[in-house]
């Protein structure tokens, strides 16, 4: 396989990286957040964009991911280059956030990042802010939208799943349930991510991906991830009311991507009541939409929708 | 700065002459890096560079030619058989014979430009012609974006109130326009989504030229739909759907989205829009989707699908 070295669009040389913290109760959640001076003082319009993992990384795997000599993977430093003011966090249980005893379902990272917000809010002075969400990290944006609907300006919710029926890799991945919720936590090392990227479609993410991501995850002080989102995903699913989301939405869906059906999606973009909507779907991706070798299409999708101009009418129209 | 450069070109099928117009920024050069091409197919009731290259008096930014020519494309259109400039003849310029006229359009772009294989956009039932002429010769499309687009009509608003005139359209191969009836166009969805002057605008270009437009279109489209099949279009397709627009459900639309085998599509709603996009308030997120989709990086892989 050749490989074709993607590099991010706009790098001004200046993305600096800040370390902040929010409390859930007695449980300390790291945040991570990423910008630009020179590239926000250039596009002061272009606001907070809130990043949220999956189930198998934390935040910094997923989405600040360095693999040397293989072009830029970064989602956060690409769109820090683009001039967004980018935030992640690690959710209970993951990377450097508190390990407890819980699960970290779904509904937890929802009370995560409503920790999180005010967190964000001081240090931006933003009340709102986009939000991504990838995998289990879409349910939980969505879920969040849900709940705290004046905190979510745009939400862009890749390798989502809604009632999750025909999906191949649930079915596959509910065969384990018992295994699931006999712990709360599960091994994720590189075996585990080799699975992760391969379960697919052999060929959309470089050989020396696992091996980054593993050594990411250790790193950032993982080696063993929560299980109440695969549970969730299992057996819980709806748990996002797509009839409650307010704000515009955008749905981006790999075209190998066995986490959910196209009808399921279809029925979701369907429900949601704003008008301001996209369904994106796109070739050359699986599952792992953000690190794959066709990155660069999901990065120009997702400026599209989050530098959309405004509307110059009424909302009464 | 680069100056806005235009010429005016004839088609040939068979017979039948027709007009097209070209905009871009500067003339072509030999020798330089070809622009992409981006060829807009206009719908039932205006001609070509009446709707897509519309100047309004005291507003700026409603040409759809100078928009997208600025962004770098050469951008073109033509006037189908029996509207503006073209030839008219005994037959209503159905959507069928809409493909002909683009056929016939191509082999001039194909000339002049040196490339084959192009963006297509179709605003309703320039739509319907665009996505039956990516039907019919795929190897011309790169990229298609459907507007205002209509697959079975079923539950659509306009296509139950225009079928009242079943008889009217079925008459002659030709039907009348006037000031009114543009000015309606822009205002039967949402008042409102457009501005003052913009149908005033048109009216008085197109009736500088016509006065009757064929009557074809309107009987495909309250009698004869659906006259494309998505199945059989093969490049990457976005569709791009006003929140009023009264000519589809959003059902429908999704019915043909479902059924479009490229897996490199999208489907977008723009609210506070109605049924002619380009020229209403909100045209600036219609270019946005659009530019977009037309500039999306390619496929890096090796996996041949």
């Amino acid at each position: 396989m050749s490989e074709k070295i993607v590099k991010m669009p706009v790098d001004p040389g200046d993305i600096v990286g800040e370390e902040h913290w929010a409390k859930k109760g007695n449980v300390e959640l790291f945040l991570w957040r990423r910008y630009s001076p020179r590239a926000r003082a250039a596009s002061p319009d272009k606001g907070v964009l809130f990043l949220v993992h999956g189930s198998s990384f934390s935040a910094r795997t997923a989405y600040d991911l360095d693999v040397p000599g293989h072009g830029d993977y970064s989602l956060m430093k690409t769109f820090a280059g683009l001039g967004f003011d980018v935030w992640t966090m690690d959710h209970e249980g993951y990377g450097k956030s508190s390990r407890t005893d819980g699960f970290s379902y779904i509904e937890d990272g929802v009370e995560d990042l409503k920790a999180a917000a005010p967190v964000v809010e001081e240090v931006t002075g933003q009340k709102s802010f986009a939000f991504f969400g990838s995998s289990s990290g879409a349910l939980r944006a969505g879920a969040f939208a849900n709940a705290c609907p004046e905190r979510v300006s745009r939400l862009a919710m890749a390798a989502l799943v809604w009632t999750g029926k025909g999906s191949p890799t649930l079915r596959k991945r509910a065969e384990k349930i018992a295994e699931w919720q006999s712990s709360n936590r599960r091994v994720a090392d590189e075996a585990s991510y080799q699975a992760i990227f391969t379960r697919d479609v052999v060929g959309l993410t470089i050989p020396e991906l696992p091996a980054a991501a593993a050594a990411a995850e250790m790193a950032n002080g993982g080696g063993s991830v929560p299980n109440g989102t695969y549970i969730d995903m299992c057996i819980n699913l709806p748990v996002v009311d797509p009839t409650k989301i307010q704000c515009p939405a955008m749905i981006y869906r790999g075209d190998h991507d066995g986490i959910a059906t196209d009808e399921d999606l279809m029925g979701f973009f369907t429900a949601l009541p704003n008008k301001d909507k996209q369904l994106v779907m796109m070739s050359g991706q699986a599952h792992n939409t953000t690190i794959g070798i066709n990155r660069q299409r999901f990065w120009h999708v997702l400026n599209g929708f989050l530098t959309m101009p405004p509307r110059i009418d009424g909302t009464d129209l | 700065m680069t100056e806005m450069w235009s010429q005016e070109y004839w088609a040939h099928k068979g017979d039948v002459k027709l007009y097209m117009f070209r905009k871009r920024l500067g003339a072509p050069k030999p020798g330089e890096a070809p622009k992409p091409v981006f060829f807009l197919v206009h719908g039932s009731s205006f001609s070509g560079p009446t709707g897509f290259d519309l100047h309004v008096p005291g507003k700026p930014d409603y040409s759809f030619m100078e928009k997208f020519a600025e962004y770098g494309y050469d951008v073109w259109t033509l006037d189908h058989e029996g509207y503006g400039r073209s030839d008219s003849t005994d037959g209503n310029s159905p959507v069928a014979e809409g493909v002909k006229d683009l056929k016939a359009g191509m082999e001039i772009v194909a000339r002049e430009t040196g490339q084959n294989r192009i963006a297509v956009y179709g605003s309703s039932s320039g739509a319907l012609r665009a996505a039956l002429f990516a039907e019919a010769h795929p190897g011309h499309v790169e990229r298609l974006i459907l507007d205002a687009f209509v697959y079975t009509g079923e539950g659509s608003p306009t296509l139950r109130e225009r079928a009242k005139k079943m008889d009217i359209w079925t008459a002659g191969n030709m039907r009348a326009v006037d000031r009114p009836f543009f000015l309606s166009i822009f205002t039967r969805d949402r008042p409102g989504t457009c501005e003052p002057g913009v149908g005033e605008a048109l009216a008085d270009l197109e009736l500088s030229i016509c006065n009757r437009v064929p009557t074809g279109t309107y009987v495909d489209m309250c009698s004869k739909l659906p006259v494309n099949d998505p199945t059989k279009v093969k490049c990457p397709v976005l569709i791009v759907r006003g929140e009023h627009d009264g000519i589809a459900t959003e059902e429908d639309l999704l019915d043909y989205f479902t059924k479009l085998p490229t897996r490199d599509k999208q489907f977008i709603i723009i609210p506070g829009m109605a049924h002619v996009s380009h020229l209403g308030v909100n045209r600036a997120r219609f270019w946005h989707v659009l530019k977009n989709f037309l500039e999306m990086p390619p496929r890096v892989d090796d996996i041949k699908d």
